[in-house]
Order: C-alpha cells, then sequence, then structure tokens
C-alpha cells in the first residue's frame, strides 16, 4: 500500500518537474510544475510529515505557484510555440546534469543511511515547542529575514 | 535573560533598524536627517555592548544555534566598524538619487546583523539562514537604483547566480546532515570522527557542494561571474559594502564550518581550497590587469585578495596561526578597501565616470584623496608600511610554518604562487597611480568633496596606516578571537 | 436497530452497521486484509460527502433566491414544485441539456481541467470537519492547516479558467480571484489563530471540544468578524464579488463557460459558501453542540445543531448578499491590508495578554473558571473594537465630492468612502 503510494507521488514529483522543464507554454510549465509541488507535498505525508506537507501546499501551491503564475500571465509570448524552450548551452546542462547525476548515484548506491529514532510525540505540539525553545533564534532570524524581502520588494518595485 | 543579553548588539541592530524605518513612516521629512544619525548612534551602540561582551567567556545561545564567543565579537566589531564607515560613504550618493533613504539605512543595519549572526552561527540551519539573509538584502541593495539599467541588471545576476548557489550549498548541507544526522556543527564533528568508511565520500560529497556555494557568495573563482557586473552596477557605495562584508562573513563561516565541523576531513577540503585560492588569485589578477572601469578593476582585485586571505585556511590545517592571519588581513582590507571605493565614489560624484582614464592628473585636481588613494593602492599590493603588508605578512607566513611543520611543499607553492601574483597585482594598482600622478588632466578644476566623506576617507587612510605600522594590537585581537575557535 | 439511536447518530450508526457487515463478508467470508474495509469505508464516506454536497447546494440556490426575492419584495421561485423547492432540479437539467462551448483560441486542456479542479478543493476541505460527535471523516491534528493549505488551491483552478478560456474579461476575472484570495487569506487566518492559541490545537475536533461550556464567538468576537468577512469574501460573494462582477467583467473567470461546466463552478461556489459557514459554525460557534444551558444540548441531535447553526451563517450572507453594494478594488485591498489584518494582529497581542492571565489564576476552559476567563477576553474585545473605530473612524477617511450640475439649479452631494 505505501509502496504503491509512492510510486504513485514520486511518479507525480517526476513527472511535473519533467514537463516544466520540456513544456513549450509557459503556464502549462507552471501548472506542471504545481503537480510536482502536489507529488512531493504526499511524499511528505507517506514520512508522517503531515504539517510540513500541509505547510507546501499552502506555500508552495497556494502562494508561489499563483504567484508565479501570476507574473507568467503577465509576460508577452507566454504561449508562442515558436519560443525558444532552450538556448544553445542546453546540451551542455544536460551532460553537465548528468554528470551530477552519476557522481551523486556512485555515491549514494552503496550507502546504508542512519536512520532517527522513531519519535511519537505530536508533530505540531514539538513543532512548536522547537521554535521557540531551541530554534528562537533562527525563528526569529527568519522573521527578520521575511520584513526585508518586504520592503525590498516595495523598493524594487513600486512605482 | 542571560542569553538575551548575550544577543545584545544583535537585538541592538534589529531595533535601531526597526525604529529607522517606522520614524521615516512618521516624520513629515522622510527621515532625511534622521536616519544616518540613528543609524550611527545604534552602531556605536552595538559596538560599546560587543566590545563590553568581547571578554565574556564563550556561550552558547538559545540551544546552541549561534554562540556568543570572541570569535563572534571580533567579527561584531569589525562589522559594525564596516557598517558606520559605509553610512558616511552613502550618505550624499543615497540622498541623490532615490527617495528611500531611510530604507537604505535600515537594509544596512540589517545587512551588517546578518553578518554577526553568520558569524556567530554554530549549527547549519543557522549558517543557511543567515546566509539567505545576507544574500536578500545584498540583492536589494545591489539593485537599488531601480530607474538604473545597470544596478538592476547586476541585481539580477547577482540573484540568479546567488539563488542557484544557495540551492547548491543547501543540498550540501543536507548531505552533511545525512551523514552525520546533526546540524550542529560540533556535534557533527564528534559523529564524523568514528564515521564508517562508505560515509565517507557522501561527506566529502556534502563538502564539495558547501564550498562552491560559499565560493558563490564570496565570489571565488571559478565561481566569481556574477561578481563584475553586481560591482559595476551597484551603488558605489553599495559596492564598498558587498566588496568586503560577503567576504568577511564568508571567511567567519569557513573557519567554523571547515575547521570546527570538519576537521577529520582536512586532507579533503583543503586541497581543494588550496586549488580555488591558487584559481582566485590568479585568474582575479590576470583579469584585473585589462580592465579599464574602476569599479570593475576592484572586483577583480577583490577576488584576487580573497584567494590571498584564503591560503590562511588552507594553512589552518596544521595550526591556528592561518586563521589569525586572515582575520588580520580582514581588518586591513575592510579599511583599504573601503577607503578605496569611498575616494572612488567621491571622484567620480564630481567627474561623473568610473573610466580609469579619467584618474589621469587626479594629484593636481585633489591631492589628499589621491594620496589616500595611493595608499590604499600599497596597501591592496601588500607593500609595507602598510595594513595590506601585515596581512599578507601574517597570511603567508603561517603557511610557510604550516609547510615547515608538515613537510608538505604544496603550501609552500600556494605561497610561491600568492607571491607572483602579489607582483602582478602591483602592475594594474599601479597603472592607475600612473594615471593618477603623472599624467596630465583633462580638466583642471578642483574636485571638491563633502565633509561626511572626507573625514570617513580619512578614518580608513589613518587606520591602514596605523594597521601598519603598530600591528601589535590588532594581532593580540585577533588572536584572543581565534582562541575561541581553538581553545575549545 | 435502535430507532432514537439512528436519529441522534445516524452516521455513527449506518457507519457501525456497513462497517459490521463489510467486515463479515470482505474479511470473513473473502480472506481479503483488513485495510480493504477501511479503503472502503473511505470511498464510502467520499461518496456520501458528494452526493449531499450536490444536494446541499442545490437547496442553497432555492434558499438564496427565496431569501433574496423576499428582501427585495417578490415571491422568488414558485413554479417548480411547492414553494419552488423543485427548481434547483429545473435548472440542473437545463444545465446539462445546454451545449458545450469551447472558445476559440482556447488552451483545451487547461480550459476543460479548470472546473473539475475548481470543485475539487471545495470537497477536500470537509475531511476534517466534525459533523456531529465522533462524525469527522480524519480527525487531523493538523486540520485546520489542512483547510488552509487546501482551501488555498482553489485559486488556481480558477486562474486556469480565467486564463484558459482566451478572454480578456475572464482573465481579468481570474487574476482579480487571485488578488482577492490572497490578500484575505491572511486576516482568515490571522483570525482563526487566536482561537488555536485558546485551544492549543490545529485539529477540528478538539476546538468543537473546547466550546462545550462557551463558544469561541463570544471569546473572540473581534475575530469571528474578521473571519467572516475575510470569508466571505474568499468565496467571492457580494459584497465582495469583484472577481466575477457583472456589470463591469460580464461573469469574471467563467464567462466562457456553459453547461456541464459551468454548473461545475456554481456547484464549487455554493459549496463554499457552505463550507465557510461550516468553518464559523465549527471554530466559533460550537460546532455540533447545543448551547450550555440546562438541558438544551440533548434537546436536539448533534448533526441537526450542526445544520441550525451552519444555515445562520449562511442566511447571514444572504443576508449580506441582499443589502450591501459591491466594493471597489481600492476599497477591498484597503480593508483587507489596512483594517482586516492589523486588527487580526492585535487581536493575536491581546488573546495572548487574556491567555497569560488565564494562565496567571489557573483558569481553564473547561471548567467554571471560564466565566471570568470570558470576562477578561470579553474586556478586552471591547477595547480593541473601540480602538479600532476610533482609528478608523469614518470621520477620519478621506472624502470624494461629487458635484451634479443640473440645468435649473446646480447641487452638491458629499459622499463618503473608505479610500484614495
Amino acid at each position: 500500500m505505501e509502496f504503491v503510494l509512492f510510486i504513485l507521488f514520486a511518479g507525480m514529483t517526476l513527472t511535473g518537474a519533467i514537463l516544466m522543464v520540456a513544456l513549450h507554454n509557459l503556464v502549462r510549465a507552471v501548472l506542471a510544475m504545481i503537480l510536482g509541488f502536489v507529488g512531493l507535498a504526499g511524499l511528505y505525508l507517506l514520512l508522517e510529515a503531515e504539517f510540513l506537507a500541509a505547510i507546501q501546499v499552502l506555500i508552495y501551491v497556494g502562494a508561489v505557484a499563483i504567484l508565479v503564475l501570476f507574473a507568467v500571465m503577465l509576460t508577452q509570448r507566454v504561449s508562442d510555440p515558436n519560443a525558444p524552450v532552450n538556448n544553445n548551452q542546453a546540451w551542455l546542462g544536460f551532460t553537465v546534469a548528468l554528470g551530477f547525476f552519476g557522481m551523486l548515484s556512485a555515491v549514494f548506491a552503496p550507502l546504508k543511511w542512519p536512520s532517527l529514532p522513531e519519535q511519537s510525540v505530536s508533530t505540531v505540539e514539538n513543532l512548536g515547542k522547537q521554535l521557540i525553545g531551541p530554534y528562537a533564534v533562527p525563528f526569529e532570524a527568519a522573521s527578520v529575514v521575511l520584513l526585508v524581502a518586504l520592503l525590498g520588494a516595495i523598493i524594487l518595485a513600486r512605482e | 535573560m542571560d542569553q538575551l543579553l548575550l544577543l545584545g548588539p544583535e537585538i541592538i541592530l534589529t531595533v535601531c533598524a526597526l525604529a529607522v524605518l517606522t520614524i521615516d513612516l512618521f516624520s513629515a521629512e522622510r527621515g532625511r536627517a534622521w536616519s544616518p544619525a540613528l543609524t550611527l548612534a545604534g552602531l556605536a551602540l552595538a559596538a560599546l555592548d560587543a566590545a563590553a561582551l568581547f571578554g565574556a567567556p564563550a556561550q552558547p545561545v538559545f540551544g546552541q544555534m549561534v554562540v556568543a564567543d570572541a570569535f563572534t565579537g571580533f567579527f561584531r566589531l569589525t562589522s559594525l566598524a564596516l557598517a558606520a564607515l559605509i553610512v558616511f560613504a552613502a550618505k550624499e550618493y543615497i540622498e541623490k538619487r532615490t527617495k528611500y533613504i531611510a530604507e537604505f539605512y535600515a537594509l544596512l543595519l540589517f545587512v551588517t546583523l546578518s553578518i554577526i549572526l553568520l558569524a556567530a552561527s554554530v549549527d547549519l540551519i543557522m549558517v543557511f539562514l543567515s546566509f539567505e539573509f545576507l544574500s536578500i538584502t545584498s540583492y536589494i541593495m545591489v539593485g537599488y537604483l531601480r530607474d538604473d539599467k545597470k544596478s538592476s541588471e547586476g541585481s539580477i545576476k547577482y540573484f540568479l547566480y546567488g539563488s542557484v548557489s544557495s540551492a547548491i550549498m543547501l543540498y550540501g548541507m543536507s548531505l552533511l546532515y545525512g551523514a552525520s544526522g546533526v546540524t550542529n556543527l560540533s556535534a557533527m564533528a564528534q559523529a564524523f570522527a568514528k564515521i564508517p568508511a562508505p560515509m565517507q565520500s557522501l561527506v566529502v560529497m556534502g563538502i564539495l557542494l558547501t564550498i562552491v556555494g560559499f565560493g558563490f557568495k564570496i565570489a571565488l573563482a571559478p565561481f566569481h561571474q556574477w561578481s563584475p557586473d553586481a560591482y559595476e552596477g551597484a551603488p558605489t557605495p553599495v559596492t564598498a559594502f558587498i566588496s568586503v562584508g560577503p567576504k568577511v562573513a564568508g571567511f567567519a563561516v569557513l573557519a567554523r564550518v571547515m575547521i570546527v565541523a570538519l576537521p577529520h576531513f582536512a586532507a579533503d577540503w583543503s586541497s581543494l581550497l588550496w586549488a580555488i585560492a591558487a584559481l582566485s588569485m590568479t585568474l582575479g589578477n590576470l583579469v584585473a590587469l585589462r580592465q579599464r572601469n574602476i569599479k570593475r578593476l576592484l572586483a577583480y582585485s577583490s577576488i584576487a585578495q580573497t584567494g590571498y586571505m584564503l591560503i590562511g585556511i588552507v594553512a589552518n590545517v596544521a595550526n591556528g596561526e592561518g586563521l589569525r592571519g586572515i582575520l588580520v588581513y580582514l581588518i586591513a582590507y575592510i579599511f583599504t578597501n573601503i577607503g578605496l571605493f569611498i575616494a572612488v565614489i567621491a571622484y567620480s560624484e564630481q567627474v561623473g565616470s568610473d573610466d580609469i582614464e579619467d584618474y589621469a592628473g587626479m594629484i593636481r585636481r585633489a591631492p589628499f584623496m589621491a594620496v589616500a588613494m595611493l595608499i590604499f593602492f600599497l596597501s591592496l599590493a601588500g607593500i609595507p608600511p602598510t595594513a595590506g603588508f601585515i596581512g599578507k605578512f601574517l597570511v603567508f607566513g603561517a603557511a610557510l610554518d604550516a609547510a615547515r611543520g608538515s613537510a608538505n611543499s604544496t603550501l609552500i607553492w600556494l605561497t610561491v604562487i600568492g607571491a607572483v601574483n602579489s607582483v602582478i597585482s602591483v602592475g594594474y594598482y599601479f597603472n592607475i597611480v600612473r594615471y593618477m600622478f603623472f599624467l596630465p588632466p583633462k580638466d583642471e578644476t578642483n574636485v571638491t568633496v563633502s565633509r561626511s566623506l572626507n573625514w570617513s576617507l580619512a578614518a580608513a587612510t589613518l587606520m591602514t596606516l596605523v594597521v601598519g605600522l603598530v600591528p601589535q594590537p590588532f594581532i593580540t585581537f585577533a588572536e584572543a578571537s581565534v582562541k575561541a575557535i581553538f581553545g575549545g | 436497530m435502535d430507532i432514537l439511536k439512528l436519529i441522534y447518530d445516524p452516521f455513527g450508526s449506518i457507519g457501525e452497521g456497513l462497517r459490521g457487515l463489510l467486515t463479515q463478508l470482505l474479511v470473513q467470508s473473502l480472506g481479503l486484509p483488513d485495510w480493504t474495509v477501511t479503503l472502503i469505508m473511505l470511498i464510502a464516506g467520499a461518496g456520501f460527502l458528494v452526493a449531499v454536497a450536490t444536494v446541499t447546494m442545490m437547496f442553497l440556490t432555492w434558499l438564496e433566491r427565496k431569501v433574496i426575492a423576499r428582501m427585495q419584495d417578490r415571491l422568488g421561485p414558485n413554479r417548480a414544485g411547492l414553494y419552488g423547492i423543485l427548481q434547483p432540479v429545473a435548472d440542473m437539467v437545463k444545465l446539462f441539456t445546454k451545449e458545450d462551448i469551447t472558445p476559440s483560441g482556447a488552451d483545451r486542456v487547461i480550459y476543460n481541467l479548470s472546473p473539475m479542479l475548481v470543485v475539487l478543493p471545495s470537497l477536500l476541505v470537509f475531511a476534517v470537519v466534525p459533523f456531529a460527535n465522533h462524525v469527522i471523516i480524519s480527525d487531523l491534528s493538523i486540520g485546520f492547516l489542512y483547510i488552509v493549505a487546501i482551501g488555498s488551491t482553489s485559486t488556481i483552478a480558477l486562474l486556469m479558467g480565467g486564463w484558459g478560456s482566451n478572454n480578456k474579461y475572464a482573465l481579468l476575472g481570474g487574476m482579480r480571484a487571485v488578488a482577492q484570495f490572497v490578500s484575505y487569506e491572511i486576516p482568515q487566518v490571522l483570525s482563526v489563530v487566536g482561537v488555536l492559541l485558546l485551544t492549543g490545537s490545529l485539529s477540528l475536533g478538539r476546538i468543537v471540544y473546547a466550546q462545550n461550556y462557551v463558544w469561541f464567538a463570544a471569546f473572540q468576537p473581534v475575530a469571528f468578524i474578521i473571519f467572516l468577512l475575510a470569508s466571505v469574501s474568499e468565496a467571492n460573494r457580494t459584497p465582495f464579488d469583484l472577481p466575477e462582477a457583472e456589470s463591469e467583467i460580464i461573469a469574471g473567470y467563467h464567462v466562457e463557460y456553459s453547461g456541464i461546466k459551468f454548473a461545475l463552478y456554481f456547484l464549487a461556489e455554493y459549496i463554499n459558501t457552505f463550507a465557510i459557514s461550516v468553518f464559523a459554525t465549527t471554530i466559533f460557534l460550537g460546532g455540533w453542540q447545543g448551547p450550555y444551558l440546562p438541558g438544551w444540548g440533548a434537546l436536539l441531535p448533534d448533526w441537526l445543531w450542526f445544520l441550525l447553526k451552519s444555515y445562520a451563517v449562511v442566511f447571514v450572507m444572504i443576508w449580506m448578499r441582499g443589502t450591501l453594494p459591491r466594493l471597489r478594488i481600492d476599497q477591498l485591498m484597503n480593508l483587507a491590508w489596512k483594517a482586516l489584518v492589523p486588527l487580526a494582529l492585535v487581536n493575536l497581542l491581546l488573546t495572548g495578554v487574556g491567555l497569560s492571565v488565564m494562565q496567571v489564576f489557573g483558569w481553564k476552559l473547561n471548567d467554571f473558571t471560564v466565566f471570568p476567563s470570558l470576562a477578561v477576553f470579553l474586556v478586552l474585545n471591547v477595547l480593541m473594537g473601540a480602538g479600532f473605530l476610533a482609528v478608523f473612524k469614518p470621520a477620519h477617511l478621506p472624502k470624494r465630492k461629487v458635484v451634479l450640475v443640473s440645468r435649473s439649479r446646480a447641487f452638491e452631494v458629499t459622499t463618503t468612502f473608505t479610500g484614495r
């Protein structure tokens, strides 16, 4: 059961990712990206990280992808079938990516990954306690980062 | 509460930045007069607090994410000094070009905060977060002049390279986490001490990718492609800042991650950094020879300078001297490079160009500035009696010392490459000096410089000379800071 | 089967019966693993939900037309069936028999996918709602977050519809929908965070249990109002129906859709309306529990309490539609960013204050100490409301002078509006 679901979600993620790079139509590419995001959320669910899965859907599908879609729809030549998808370095990029993939596979193949001990605590509660406990400084720092990003968006985009 | 007090300088910076923003929101004058003064006050207050905390014993703050030790203290003080210089350098430049004035100072305070956080991080999560903090703030500052096409171009290039490199770095960090099961740096070192053999290649992979990420952020060759465009396009005070700030932070992180977390893989990362250092020095200097725009020239020069400093990290495998050398080099580099950029700001403000040819006859148009620039170039080239000489001396010396101890000739070769490169760099630094002093000016008018620029230029010149002539207190300062890492 | 039990807990009784039957049939006779029963039960639950949703939607359209008609002094549908109750059926038949049109130049894949996707999130959100005691498809520990996450995906479908139609009005409508949704999602979620703080859980089941003494609407009246306004806006209902404003952009994102595809949009819209009232009921109005008065809780079965409250909220929304004019786009954005978001943040802060007071005195939600806590929260809310009205006093808002000049005489009309 779990394996079937894994194949399903992994397939979804990969299909989304491949389509996103391969499709000519930008809007469809973004929609493929959303498919990938949803597949990823499914994978998180399988890892029993419900909170992360919900956040993945909320942030990436509900916010990031929407904004990307919004921006894409405001650009020109969105659905032009003749618009170039690749530049003249596509083959180079493909080769580098393939080489990187080969290298990683060579490293990963013989490994036995260590696993963390199972935790029975409710994830959300635990997360909340962690965020205001040991992770208080990164949490606060992240909020400052967001403030800076907001400030920057206003400065760079406001007419 | 005690732990909060340890974060005093950071809290002061945050509060000050928010105050700058808020006052600007409510003041009728759009905070023109207020914000630089307030920013300086905040920086001074934070520096006082940092100085008071410097002697205190090292203590982790809030669950081992950041640590307030002497090493952090060093970067607090230096980055605060850096920010203060930038405030002076930027005041008129920014007021003239954009209406978002208070926001600039707020961003400057935030970016200073990010450097301090980065230097204080002892956990990969915090390292990554602070790196992103630094990068995002830098992207915004580079693109600050929205109507200037070059500024936007630089910002976009910086952003594209930066976000890709963040992803690579994060992936590397995730491999390190996967291999060790922890994100805390010292816990990671313990985990790696007894790591099974098949996992080691994974760690090496993680190190490789992490270093690629770091390399992008601090513009080391061959990951430097974004930097000349970003430097050229950015508002010059921002160029001054990003030529120093991210590097300062980057070396802090390199020291923490490599030396604290990965001592058991020193052979791997040091040979990698060896190659990067050699490449950075050589490529930076050779390309700088051909530059006609002074901002681009300084971009390549700073790539080379980073390469010199990296020698210290490579040498540090054997002893703590290399890191001490880097810290002194960083002090020298901050004052020299910022001073140089202040001069560039002041001069191009009048002349309206950043071309090296327009520096012809500068001695007649702005004698004080020309002399100051000469001192800065001497310092960059590493010629006594300037700060740059002390920095290079300590770093190269540490490398030779380490080489003697380990019968390892690679470090000697690296030092030789560094020395040869220093000679090459004299070529282009003194090409500008030649223009300034020996060629006739196109235009005889005097260059008038505003008071804030003049004073900050004087301060930077003075510091460059003081570090060069009386280096001992600075070396002691650096030594005390390095102890925090090696002392336990 | 006990008839009384069937009335008071119909879902539980039927579910138990079905589960028993299936276990006997599949596990004991056919030797299939246990999870097949769970799977079939889940599928049955989902099917049931879809059926109920469709019926609810049909009923809602009738109700809305009837109530609006009364508010406008009309009769409303009254031909098909008693009081026109069969009117929605007639409408459905009409929609199903209409021609299915795809505009030329439309992006066919996206155009056809959109109506299907638009219904999906509307139905999915019901999975975590407790309709009665223990009647919940899945009481996720992240229940509320799940609702927000799934709900946020619906905009993608709207945007797809707007873009795929190859129609400028549709695209405008889609864009408006997204802008509005993204803006109003923030106050909506923030307003509920106060409740989450009080409950200490994201699970909707536990939120309902936490209200067995006092409903959170009494604890957080300001948050309740914010939630209702933001939710109505997210559902694109009047007075926030800019994405489909007939007088401006014809029908917005679904302007090109006809027949069954239009029906799907229609379905999604009404299910969303119902979903909002269900969430308002669950989070703020005590869910399936009766009010805390002697004997009242047991007066009606749980599910009936739940429906009563939900339809009361639906009625309020219809009422709003009947009485309020549509906002302008800048008013809409100002309301979200300059009024609701700050107010929700202040509410969050004051909830923290109230919670600290409760902690200091050791007061709890599930015994009689809830009443002094309630007093504290009411005082805080009154203060907040007063402060808000003082800051956003209508007198502070800019005024626009409209001058009407007629031939006989000139006279001035001064109108007030919230905006630049």
